[in-house]
């Protein structure tokens, strides 16, 4: 454990290397670096790990050094291992190596490998910070820090206009949700003197009493913060977009990183909305409604990588609707499970694409089950665990949030309900999205040897494992931190017979729409309503049309008609006028001894008129 | 003594280049660089001297005192404590950078350019140091003029129009200040009977509330000028644009930093209850100067004029940390200060380089920059980003602890403050974008990258904007005491 520091450290050594090398290395070296360092960091992980769960603690900090100490201001940097660091810590450095290993081979066709490991291991460093900061501003460092590099990554192809601006939509969009946050950390200093994390979950209890106008405010600007980087409403626009990064990255944003970050801090800061009821039921509320939404749009996306998008946004959906729900590690669960299933789906869609020379459109592609049977066989392991069918990882975690929301005491039925017909139509959108892409015709020729490599096809084959057996043995060392004391399920007889049965019913209605044919639904899609509706879920419910119109474009044409100062025209109207009266008077100035004897002569009539007159 | 020595070494620098450039222009820089880092070399002793024995011990590094008009009781008194110190190592920093960013780019009358620099450099150090009012002005009006030449003589397209509005918005601003200096000495006379400009002896001297206002404004209105905060920011984007690389660093790195420490120096310790009667108009103001200035900037289509507004932006954090008033807004402040002088210099000499190499500074014109040049792509990156206040580095700490200060004495304006961060991702960004993403030109393609010496200038600011970031606390415990000393000067 008191290696502890390490783990971050790695990947920034990694980082550092390969930036101060500036891409004169050759490919192999960069490989190993980058994926080395996180490798390295996973191992010192697991040792760590084991060393927490056997020492028996409950925590466990790492005092480095004052970051700052002015007038009862002291954030210090000191990690923090417990048993949900411990988790986060497990999937970030896990999911993540393997990850970096796949990568290695899909970016190998790229002049940028250098660059590219660079960031990436710089995202791990960020969150891996970010995980373990035992204070509010640390951990805020690494939450800027993973933006900073998801706009790297988003924008990685950066000679493409429209990569560019998916990634400034990323860093911008997610900027609104820290800003929020950290008027929300300036809120918890002034009231708690403290940004120490522990120290504001004691101070909680003592400084406000439940429902607090002041806490529910702090917890709500918190929250603000966790939309922006997980991708929730109103902030969640900025997800279906930084598709535009190579794959690999998009599943280190969606499984192991980034849009984790927001379930984590809830979760971290699980006090805060214990305390005020009000900002716990925002955000089940948040992530009930980004659920449904979210699987609405998946069903109707063209772009496998964009499907895959919107089921992340629902997925965690589900977590923040079981943070709201007080199914805390439960959260935290399939937070977990979650990684390992979108990870592998993400890479063997990555597979997919490279092996049809990068071409993302399901209806361009069929019939490829036989010509890529590992990415195949991948993406079904992963989609069945996205669809929570029984004993996959994904169904332990989901049924586990869908049972926990049915006792919730302002409407579990309703919660439930809402969730299990998430659950529905994230089956219907898996099967139609594995039928469409492997079986049927083949419209575009696949190339089996793009995606070849053993360091390709064995981080699927790990994660695949994992989606199916990572549920099987829930999660003990959460129960000393989250207050719901770990994961355990309580309920019997037909209540989660029926949830686990909803996704099934889900799948059967896939397989006989997109499968079999059987169930023709052409005159419900092609019909103008379902036509407008499918327009409607297909641009992501309109909420980029609405920012763009609202905000966006207005602000952009008034930047682009007043690039010149409107201040700046007080002070020319100034000189004008100093100008216009220096012609005034230079009129008066005409040499002719007479005028200027008449003027003087007036002049002392004027003034004598005046004082006679005041006389 | 040691204040005075770097105020000679700097002059006579400027004195020694000018005269050698009659023989050998190019040795004037070598003169310029070698009594710079004499100078600094100076300064550095004076620091490791005087190591306090509790962090909030304050310290008087040097002291220079002696008659000079007694008459009128006006004496030569340079005092450097942290604060002094810390600006004035901003200041000799910065003006090496300034001479090696320009180390190819001045050749005409090159002698001449140096001398101004030197002596630019000359009035800051006075400035910083001066305890006396009558010559703080004095030092105010010396950096003054040679900034006049460098923009006028050596300036862009049109640079006699931005001269003139940089003169003239400073010198009408400060006659305001040397009024207000003249009164507030007149109103020491009138209730102590003795005339003196002793800015030790003015603490804390008796005035009626409506007095102390208007001398209070007239020293707010000379130092917000030159901050600049909005609405006196207007000479700042022409000036910048017009002057030469070396010209807008000192400018921005440096001139813009006596504006602030004028603020805190002088505005709210000398007329404490006036100015906090005043605070919220001017932390208005600051929030005002954040917001527009970084609208402003993202309406630019000229990189100098971008990196400009961003500086009204990034100034008005100082305005409103220093009117808070509160020891974590001040100090942050003061890290901003430093943190802008680094990241804002590092992105003008940027916008020179690429002036230097694409002979235009119209980001239309640029685009997909990175392909030929990723050296400068990756070095503009970072300092965008740090000057978007990234966590980590030294921008972020200031900005952080301005808002976090002023969030305590008033929410709505620290929220309409916060805004800025989010202001600064967008122009930040799409400055970035403009120049260095997209697709590249073709026209470009022979564009030569950073040598050594830029590389190396650009990489020092840059582990001084990290070192800032991950472990500020030295810088800020040099100038804590002072600041406790000032928060408390007003206090009764």
């Amino acid at each position: 454990m008191e290696l502890l520091w390490l783990i971050p450290a790695l990947p920034l050594i990694g980082f550092l290397i390969l930036v101060s090398t500036q891409g004169r290395l050759g490919k192999v070296p960069v490989a190993l670096i980058g994926a080395g360092s996180v490798g390295a960091a996973a191992a010192v992980t697991a040792v760590a790990i084991w060393e927490f769960v056997g020492s028996g603690r409950a925590e466990y900090t790492q005092p480095l050094w004052t970051w700052i100490d002015v007038g009862g201001f002291n954030p210090a940097v000191v990690l923090y291992l417990d048993g949900l660091s411990a988790v986060m810590l497990g999937v970030i450095t896990g999911v993540g190596f393997l990850i970096h290993v796949y990568a290695t081979g899909y970016m190998r066709d790229d002049a940028d490998y250098s660059r590219f490991f660079a960031y990436m291991n710089l995202f791990v460093f960020a969150m891996l910070v970010l995980v373990l900061g035992d204070n509010l501003l640390v951990l805020y460092l690494g939450w800027e820090g993973v933006g900073l590099c998801s706009y790297l990554l988003i924008g990685f192809f950066h000679a493409e206009p429209a990569n560019g601006y998916a990634a400034r939509k990323a860093f911008v969009v997610t900027r609104v949700g820290d800003t929020a946050m950290a008027l929300g950390m300036f809120l918890l200093f002034r009231e708690l003197g403290t940004l120490e994390i522990q120290a504001i979950l004691t101070g909680v209890q003592a400084a406000w009493p439940t429902g607090s106008t002041t806490l529910t405010i702090a917890a709500l600007l918190m929250l603000g913060g966790a939309v922006g980087k997980s991708a929730q409403l109103p902030l969640q626009t900025w997800l279906p977009d930084a598709m535009a990064g190579p794959t690999p990255v998009s599943a280190l944003i969606h499984a192991a990183t980034m849009v984790t970050a927001g379930v984590y801090l809830i979760a971290r800061l699980h006090d805060l909305y214990l305390q005020s009821p009000h900002a716990q039921l925002a955000v089940a509320l948040v992530g009930l409604i980004t659920l449904l939404i979210a699987s609405f749009a998946a069903l109707t996306q063209r772009d496998l990588k964009r499907i895959l998008a919107y089921s992340t946004m629902s997925q965690i959906g589900y977590m923040f609707m079981a943070l709201g729900v007080g199914a805390w590690s439960a959260a935290i669960f399939h937070l977990m499970t979650h990684a390992f299933f979108k990870a592998l789906l993400f890479l063997s869609a990555g597979s997919v694409i490279l092996a049809l020379h990068h071409e993302q459109d399901i209806f361009k592609m069929g019939g490829l089950w036989r010509k890529l049977p590992v990415p195949f066989w991948s993406m079904v392991i992963g989609s069945a665990a996205l669809s929570a069918v029984p004993l996959t990882s994904g169904f332990f975690s989901k049924d586990l949030i869908e049972l926990s929301a049915w006792d919730y005491e302002f409407g579990g039925e309703w919660f439930w309900a809402m969730a299990s017909l998430g659950a529905f139509l994230t089956a219907l959108y898996c099967t139609r999205m594995i039928f469409i892409t492997f079986f049927g015709e083949a419209h575009t020729e696949a190339d089996p040897a793009k995606q070849a490599g053993l360091n390709m096809s064995l981080p699927l084959v790990i994660l695949a494992a994992l989606a199916i057996a990572g549920g099987w043995f829930g999660l003990a060392p959460l129960a000393s931190v989250l207050p719901d004391g770990g994961v355990h399920d309580t309920h019997h007889g037909w209540l989660p017979i029926l949830t686990a049965a909803v996704p099934m019913l889900g799948l059967l209605l896939g397989y006989l729409i997109f499968g079999t044919r059987l169930l023709n639904v052409d005159r419900w899609v092609k019909s103008t309503l379902g036509e407008r509706l499918r327009r409607f879920w297909f641009g992501g419910w309109g909420f980029d049309t609405l920012y763009d119109a609202v905000l966006v474009k207005p602000i952009v044409a008034l930047a682009g008609r007043s690039p010149r100062d409107i201040v700046d025209r007080a002070y020319d109207f100034i000189a004008w006028l100093s100008r216009a009266l220096h012609r005034v008077f230079a009129l008066t100035q005409t040499g002719r001894l007479r005028w200027y004897a008449v003027n003087m002569a007036a002049g002392v009539v004027v003034i004598l008129l005046i004082v006679l007159g005041v006389g | 003594m040691i204040t005075a020595w770097l105020i000679l070494i700097l002059l006579v620098g400027g004195l020694l280049a000018a005269l050698i450039a009659r023989w050998q222009p190019g040795a004037s820089r070598w003169v310029s660089l070698l009594s710079l880092l004499l100078a600094g070399y100076g300064l550095l002793e004076v620091w490791l001297a005087g190591q306090p024995a509790t962090p909030s011990e304050q310290i008087i590094y040097a002291s220079l005192s002696a008659e000079w008009i007694p008459r009128f009781g006006i004496q030569v008194l340079l005092v450097m404590d942290g604060l002094s110190l810390l600006m004035v190592a901003l200041t000799l920093f910065l003006g090496v950078v300034a001479v090696l960013s320009s180390w190819t780019e001045i050749e005409h009358r090159a002698g001449f350019f140096q001398l101004n620099l030197l002596w630019i450099l000359a009035g800051v150090v006075g400035v910083f140091t001066a305890m006396d009012l009558f010559l703080f002005f004095l030092f105010w009006e010396v950096m003054l003029v040679p900034m006049y030449f460098l923009i006028a003589i050596w300036g862009h397209e049109d640079r006699a129009y931005a001269a003139m509005k940089f003169f003239l918005f400073t010198q009408i601003s400060s006659l305001l200040m040397l009024f207000a200096i003249i009164g507030l000495a007149f109103a020491h006379y009138a209730s102590t009977g003795t005339l003196t400009f002793n800015y030790f002896d003015l603490l804390g001297t008796q005035l009626t509330p409506e007095l102390a206002t208007y001398l209070m404004l007239g020293f707010f209105i000379a130092f917000m000028v030159k901050l600049p905060g909005v609405p006196f920011h207007t000479w700042l984007p022409d000036a910048h644009t017009q002057a030469p690389t070396a010209g807008s660093v000192i400018l921005a790195g440096i001139l813009l930093k006596t504006g602030a420490y004028g603020l805190i120096r002088f505005v709210l310790p000398l007329f404490p209850d006036a100015a906090l009667r005043f605070r919220w108009p001017a932390m208005l103001l600051g929030a005002v100067s954040i917001v527009y200035g970084g609208y402003m900037a993202f309406a630019q289509t000229d990189f100098k004029r971008l990196v400009a507004y961003s500086s009204v932006s990034h100034m008005g954090f100082v305005l409103l940390g220093v009117f808070a008033w509160t020891q974590v807004a001040v100090q942050g402040a003061v890290m901003q200060m430093i943190a802008h002088g680094f990241s804002t210099a590092a992105l003008f000499m940027m916008a020179g380089a690429l002036q230097q190499r694409l002979h235009t500074r119209e980001m239309a014109r640029m685009g997909g920059l990175w392909m030929h040049a990723p050296r400068m792509g990756a070095i503009a990156l970072f300092f965008i980003v740090a000057s978007l206040g990234m966590p980590g580095l030294g921008n972020f700490v200031g900005e952080f602890m301005v808002l976090l200060g002023a969030f305590e004495v008033d929410v709505p304006l620290t929220v309409a403050a916060a805004l800025g961060l989010v202001v600064a991702a967008v122009y930040g960004l799409s400055l970035m974008q403009r120049t260095f993403q997209g697709p590249p030109n073709p026209e470009l393609a022979g564009m030569r990258d950073f040598g050594a010496r830029e590389t190396g200038i650009m990489l020092l600011m840059a582990a001084g904007l990290i070192w800032l970031g991950v472990y500020p606390q030295p810088v800020l415990e040099v100038s804590g005491p002072v600041v406790e000393m000032l928060r408390g000067a007003g206090a009764p």
